[in-house]
């Protein structure tokens, strides 16, 4: 049911009149038409009052007719799908849009926050910075929640989004920034030549201004012009058009972001279908033809609903069919004034009066006048009266007369802004025209130009004509012949325009920037406080930082700021415009990448069956590693953990461990590469062997460990951290490249070429010789600890056995081409159960490396020194090698550093903790006394309680000290026994059993 | 950004991984004043406001090290070369015949 | 000797086949893969012999070729890979790797790549506006012709792309462990087109 008096026109306008649409809007039921923006709609249905402001909460209607907007923002849908802030001038109408008005309570009519208004002596500029100074204390409790109440940004929806968004790179020679009259001839001009052109527009119909006015185009009206144009570019093969589109900012190499509102316009996205789309256009040439942004002029009540650009209300009335008023007064400083009366005449609404603050109106506009019967005024209006809708305006003429006029909307223009945002995003400086008393643009970034009204030219013949040659310009920039060029012919127009910015002498609030509620008494208090430049006006009202980027705001501050401090405008400045041009929702940038897509999984060979078993999978960097192998009965990780742990240091296990890093190295110059990146000496490493080595950066720290192992007289096959992988390849590849280009070594990454697995155990070596072709001998006097070899297994299955060992049990580690990964698993899981055995994860494997006083990923930090972790004597004194010089720093050598020692808890039923802090047994807990930190932890079977890892100052004199390990982000404080960092087996027997 | 590839032609940023600075090459480790020389190649930088020779990987590509002059002011990429083929050159090596003459 | 060989995993094994109108999604199997490394100075040399013995060169950089025998990628600087079906008539196998380390000793590195790959073709009028979605280089024809490989990322994930005809074909080629990922991108990218013919 439709409440209010219908304002829609009788006829004419872009919509479809066929095709009703139902809407609500604050749970009131009303009707558009397809073709409508909500906003036109509500016009349509009368409704006035659409808005509070942000800070006073002020009425607020519709003021303009695009993405300007600075007032109608409303929370569209319900639910998952609520969106806040959106202009209801851009949002599409569709069946069944909810909208709620936002930034009120408990309605729009009456709003008790208002009473911010009234106290608005203390909400001036700087008001957070005056105001919420003391007590410190009460700025979270009270401060901020109160702010956040009361300054409307509307509610975000509490559940997440339910659409799906997509992220598309798009090439072209040509791009069209915007498809107005410029937009559509430099596209079609493009186009003809053959070059590759892409076309965006914020609206659903291609046209810009040219929807809006009455015009003829090549005899045929603006409307029909724009859909010829639409269907020629259509039919291109080399074109792509892309309406719904806002490109939003302007970024270095010709590339663009711009984002597509796919399914904006209807309730649901069809199946399939995103909601958004963000385009990552990559543009030979660019042409900006965004056209221009209407300014309002500042005067008391500005904001008042009916309040509205001229501009719009010719929009309303000539695309959407509605009239936005009854009664007009139009208040303008330019010609423009001229077309609106017209309109309006045309449209049949009255004109109250033209008032025009130029003290001769021009002849033609005169003239019109008097022929329309509408009383043409020189003079400003100061300020209007209605406090949810403007009821009367009152005028001081030229000669200072004052004069109140009934009408309830008012018609302003104050010149128009070219919309020059996409020339300044890489720095540009506007320029300031005083022809058109406007910004134009400065120096372009490479690749761009500009046509049109975004260039300053507000006639629609040199739109046309300039937008043609920038077209065709742009293709053959890019190699493509556009002539001959074929330029559409319009009648003529005027354009003149008298820079006049600020009604001054009311006593009501004239505002400046809408949305962030800035008047031009806060722009001179900013003054009077001393914030003249530009960018600390800005910062201290907060003029220009909405949402909205203060596109209707902008030129006026600066107009007012330079009449303060007597500088004309270009010397006061601009301050940057920023991507994006106008709200971009997060779901557009993240596109896929969310959820269970926020980044792309690596999966093992292990991962099908470890899904099967309910195993743990723990994230490392990308890839997804078994952690443990939960089985009925066990009660936590913990005993899980226990268990695998347990059967591998009495029986056997088997782990994953295909996710190390694996790189092949051939070439006569192997061995000398390897020498240089490892500190450890590896020339004496026989074929067949395999070495533990580290990798320490050019500072001295250690990067990697891993091991080296010989596979022929050049040919080295080396292992990584799972972590490390990338960074050491690349590490590598700077090395053979860039530090030693002269050698003759060849690198292949074979991470992912090999499904690898540890068996571990004092059963190891009876699982595999079951697994290892029979021909091949791989008992300990034939293959010993740390042999290596190229073999076959399970019936000639082309493997590698190595001899290594991370839990310091006897251990393999077995290499199968990976589309036998999967296969061998499940062979190798078998045959472990036949003897006792389990698989088990990177939990029980990090449990056994502590175990061993092996050194893993938290001692490897970045900040750690060989010494520091008892490898210092690894170190080769024979050779240079990366890390060596700097790792001789006096810091690095300092025998007070924190170096690896073992900790046992002396009650043994205490649990310790990596990060503990260690401070001296009866210290003080002070950052000053701070010894080191417990860099690993965990409970260990074979000891049957906690141990940890720790780098501790002078760790290894002094074994049999207690020490403090104190935790306070667990509150913790435990007595920990210093011990040798190897819990077991320190002989190494067992691994050369 | 997008970056020209010797190898591969113009790619977006989001293909390379940046290292830093490559005006500055690895002393001779055997030089009596290597600490002090060492020093300066890790940590001492001139942070140029303007052209600066970088090195950058070419990570989803073709893993080639490449040497890119970029002026820090506006992002403009003045030159982008293969590391080895700089590296070769400064160290008075003839250039590698790495592609085929096909 | 102990019982039969270890049953074969292919990488997309766990991925449901994605079938939309426009677009033939097919995994690639059973190929045999090695990477060849040209030594210093020596590529011109290996080129001469790879092409007396299989009757093309090594392509240049961005270029792939084919013969009955190979089909050879450049992949890198002096880097190459070398393509072809691991199964042959006869039942015979062939292992690139064995067959092409004996060829090129001293001229080259030769590593085993089979089983580090996964391969699929995406092909038909639609493969362009999906692979858009993901894919961030041009891979319109003119910017990318017939025979043109690229590395580059999917999705965030290393591929190797490269144009098999004007269908258009193109063949991706990632790492093995990330073949699910990439089935659940390219799923994602093709959901659009599920239930709407091509133009």
């Amino acid at each position: 049911m439709s409440r209010g008096t219908s304002y829609r026109l009788a006829n004419g306008g872009a919509i479809d009149r066929s095709r009703p649409l139902s809407f609500s809007f604050d749970g009131h039921d009303y009707t558009g038409f397809a073709g409508d923006t909500l906003a036109s709609a509500l016009l349509a249905n009368g409704v006035r009052l659409v808005a509070r402001s942000f800070k006073y909460h002020r009425p607020r209607g519709i003021l303009s007719a695009g993405s300007e907007e600075p007032n109608a923002l409303v929370e569209l849908r319900a639910g998952a799908r609520r969106e806040p802030n959106t202009r209801a001038t851009t949002a599409e109408l569709y069946d069944g849009l909810d909208a709620l008005s936002q930034n009120r309570w408990p309605s729009l009519a009456f709003d008790i926050l208002a009473v911010n208004s009234l106290a608005s002596p203390i909400f001036v500029a700087g008001f957070y910075y005056k105001t919420f100074m003391w007590p410190a204390a009460f700025w979270e409790k009270l401060y901020e929640p109160m702010i956040r109440r009361a300054a409307g940004l509307g509610r975000a929806a509490d559940a997440p989004d339910p659409d799906t968004y997509e992220k598309v790179t798009a090439f072209c020679d040509v791009l069209v920034v915007g498809g107005g009259p410029a937009g559509l001839t430099a596209a079609r001009a493009a186009a003809r030549s053959g070059a590759r052109v892409v076309l965006a527009d914020e609206s659903f119909a291609l046209g810009g201004r040219l929807l809006a006015e009455r015009r003829t185009i090549d005899q045929m009206s603006g409307v029909e012009w724009c859909s010829s144009m639409t269907n020629e570019l259509a039919a291109y093969d080399n074109v792509r058009l892309l309406p719904r589109t806002t490109v939003f900012g302007a970024y270095d190499s010709g590339t663009y972001g711009a984002v597509e509102r796919v399914s904006d316009h209807v309730a649901v996205p069809p199946d399939g279908t995103p909601r958004q789309r963000l385009w990552r256009i990559v543009a030979k040439r660019t042409i900006v033809t965004a056209g221009a942004t209407e300014r309002p002029i500042v005067f008391g009540n500005n904001d008042r609903p009916g309040v509205m650009l001229a501009g719009a209300v010719r929009t309303y009335i000539n695309r959407f069919g509605v009239a936005p008023g009854r009664r007009t007064v139009v208040f303008a400083n330019n010609d423009d004034g001229c077309a609106t009366i017209a309109d309006l005449a045309a449209a049949g609404i009255d004109v109250a009066a033209l008032v025009d603050t130029r003290s001769a109106t021009p002849r033609h506009i005169a003239d019109l006048a008097a022929r329309l019967g509408v009383r043409a005024i020189n003079g400003v209006i100061t300020d209007v009266e209605g406090r949810h809708g403007v009821k009367r305006a009152r005028i001081r003429t030229t000669d200072g007369a004052s004069l109140v006029v009934d009408c309830d909307l008012v018609a302003v223009s104050g010149g128009w802004n070219p919309n020059i945002q996409m020339t300044t995003h890489l720095n540009g400086k506007p320029r300031w025209n005083d022809a058109i008393s406007a910004f134009t643009p400065g120096d372009l970034p490479k690749g761009m130009s500009v046509a049109g009204a975004a260039a300053g030219e507000f006639s629609l013949t040199a739109c046309l004509a300039q937008g043609t040659r920038a077209g065709a310009a742009a293709a053959a920039a890019t190699g493509f012949d556009a002539e001959p060029i074929d330029v559409p012919t319009t009648g003529d127009e005027h354009v003149a325009i008298s820079a006049f910015w600020h009604v001054e002498g009311s006593r009501h609030k004239a505002l400046v920037d809408f949305q962030n509620d800035v008047t031009a008494a806060d722009v001179a208090l900013a003054e009077r406080e001393g914030f003249r430049s530009v960018e600390h006006l800005k910062r201290y009202t907060t003029l220009g930082m909405a949402t909205d980027q203060g596109r209707t705001a902008n030129v006026n501050a600066l107009a007012i700021l330079a009449k303060l401090t007597g500088k004309s405008i270009p010397e006061t400045g601009m301050t940057t415009a920023r991507p994006p041009f106008t709200p971009v929702a997060l779901g557009a940038f993240a596109g896929h990448h969310r959820g269970h897509d926020f980044k792309p999984s690596r999966l093992p060979p292990s991962y099908d069956w470890t899904r099967e078993q309910g195993g743990i999978l723990v994230e490392t960097g990308l890839w997804m590693r078994p952690a443990y192998f939960p089985r009925a009965g066990e009660r936590d990780w913990l005993d899980t953990v226990k268990r695998e742990v347990e059967t591998v240091r009495r029986k056997v296990g088997i782990c994953d461990v295909s996710t190390l890093g694996k790189i092949d190295v051939q070439g006569p110059d192997s061995i000398a590469l390897i020498e240089r990146l490892y500190m450890n000496g590896m020339t004496t490493l026989k074929v067949g062997r395999a070495r533990y080595g580290v990798m320490l950066r050019e500072d001295g720290m250690v990067m990697d460990d891993g091991t080296v192992a010989r596979l022929g007289e050049h040919h080295y096959f080396i292992t990584t951290t799972t972590a490390n992988a990338a960074k050491v390849y690349q590490h590598m590849q700077l090395a053979r490249q860039w530090l030693w280009p002269e050698l003759d070594v060849e690198l292949a990454s074979a991470t992912e070429q090999w499904a690898q697995y540890a068996v571990a155990g004092p059963r190891s070596r009876d699982l595999l010789s079951s697994i290892v072709d029979p021909v091949f001998d791989i008992r300990d006097a034939t293959f010993p600890y740390l042999a290596a070899a190229e073999l076959t297994c399970c019936g000639g299955v082309k493997a590698r056995l190595y001899r290594l060992s991370f839990s310091g049990e006897l251990a393999y580690e077995i290499a199968v081409p990976a589309r036998y990964g999967d296969a061998l698993w499940r062979r190798l899981v078998d045959d472990a159960h036949a003897l006792g055995g389990c698989a088990y994860g990177s939990e029980a494997l990090g449990v056994m490396r502590i175990e061993k006083g092996h050194v893993s990923g938290p001692e490897l930090n970045g900040t750690t020194t060989p010494s520091d972790i008892g490898l210092g004597s690894m170190a080769s004194k024979k050779k240079d090698y990366i890390g060596r010089v700097l790792g001789g720093r006096l810091g690095l050598t300092d025998a007070e550093r924190p170096t690896l020692v073992g900790f046992k808890p002396l009650d043994r039923a205490k649990r310790l903790r990596a990060g503990a802090h260690f401070i001296a047994r009866n210290a003080e807990a002070t950052a000053a006394n701070d010894e080191g930190y417990m860099t690993s932890a965990a409970f260990s079977p074979s000891l049957g309680h906690w141990i940890g890892l720790g780098l501790l100052r002078r760790g290894p004199q002094r074994l049999g000290e207690v020490v403090r390990a104190f935790d306070p982000l667990r509150n913790e404080d435990n007595l920990v026994e210093v011990v040798s960092p190897v819990f077991i087996d320190p002989e190494g027997a067992r691994l050369r059993a | 950004m997008r970056l020209a590839c010797p190898c591969c032609g113009e790619r977006s940023l989001d293909e390379f991984t940046f290292l830093g600075d490559a005006s500055v090459t690895r002393p001779d480790p055997s030089a009596d004043d290597a600490a002090g020389a060492f020093h300066a190649y890790a940590y001492l930088r001139r942070n140029a406001a303007g052209p600066s020779d970088e090195l950058w990987f070419h990570n989803t590509g073709c893993h080639a090290w490449l040497v890119v002059t970029r002026d820090t002011r506006t992002h403009e990429i003045l030159g982008v070369r293969l590391a080895q083929d700089v590296a070769l050159a400064r160290t008075g090596n003839r250039k590698d015949v790495r592609e085929t003459s096909a | 000797m102990p019982e039969a060989m270890l049953i074969e995993t292919t990488p997309f094994a766990r991925n449901k086949p994605i079938a939309v109108p426009g677009l033939v999604v097919a995994y690639r199997d059973g190929v045999t893969v090695a990477s060849i490394a040209a030594y210093r100075e020596k590529a011109v040399a290996l080129s001469d012999l790879i092409e007396a013995t299989y009757g093309v060169a090594l392509p240049a950089p961005g270029r792939r070729v084919s013969s009955n025998a190979i089909t050879l990628q450049w992949s890198g600087p002096g880097q190459w890979l070398a393509i072809a079906e691991r199964g042959q008539r006869g039942g015979a196998v062939r292992d690139l790797e064995a067959e092409l380390k004996p060829i090129v000793a001293g001229l080259a590195a030769v590593v085993d790549q089979s089983d580090a790959r996964g391969i699929v073709a995406i092909s038909g009028t639609r493969a362009l506006n999906v692979l858009a979605k993901g894919v961030p280089i041009d891979l319109h024809e003119r910017a990318f012709a017939t025979g043109d490989v690229a590395n580059t990322h999917a999705s965030h994930i290393a591929i190797t792309i490269a144009r098999l005809d004007d269908t258009p074909t193109f063949e991706l080629t990632m790492y093995r462990s990330y073949a699910t990922s990439f089935t659940d991108w390219l799923r994602s990218a093709t959901a659009e087109f599920v239930h709407t013919q091509p133009r």
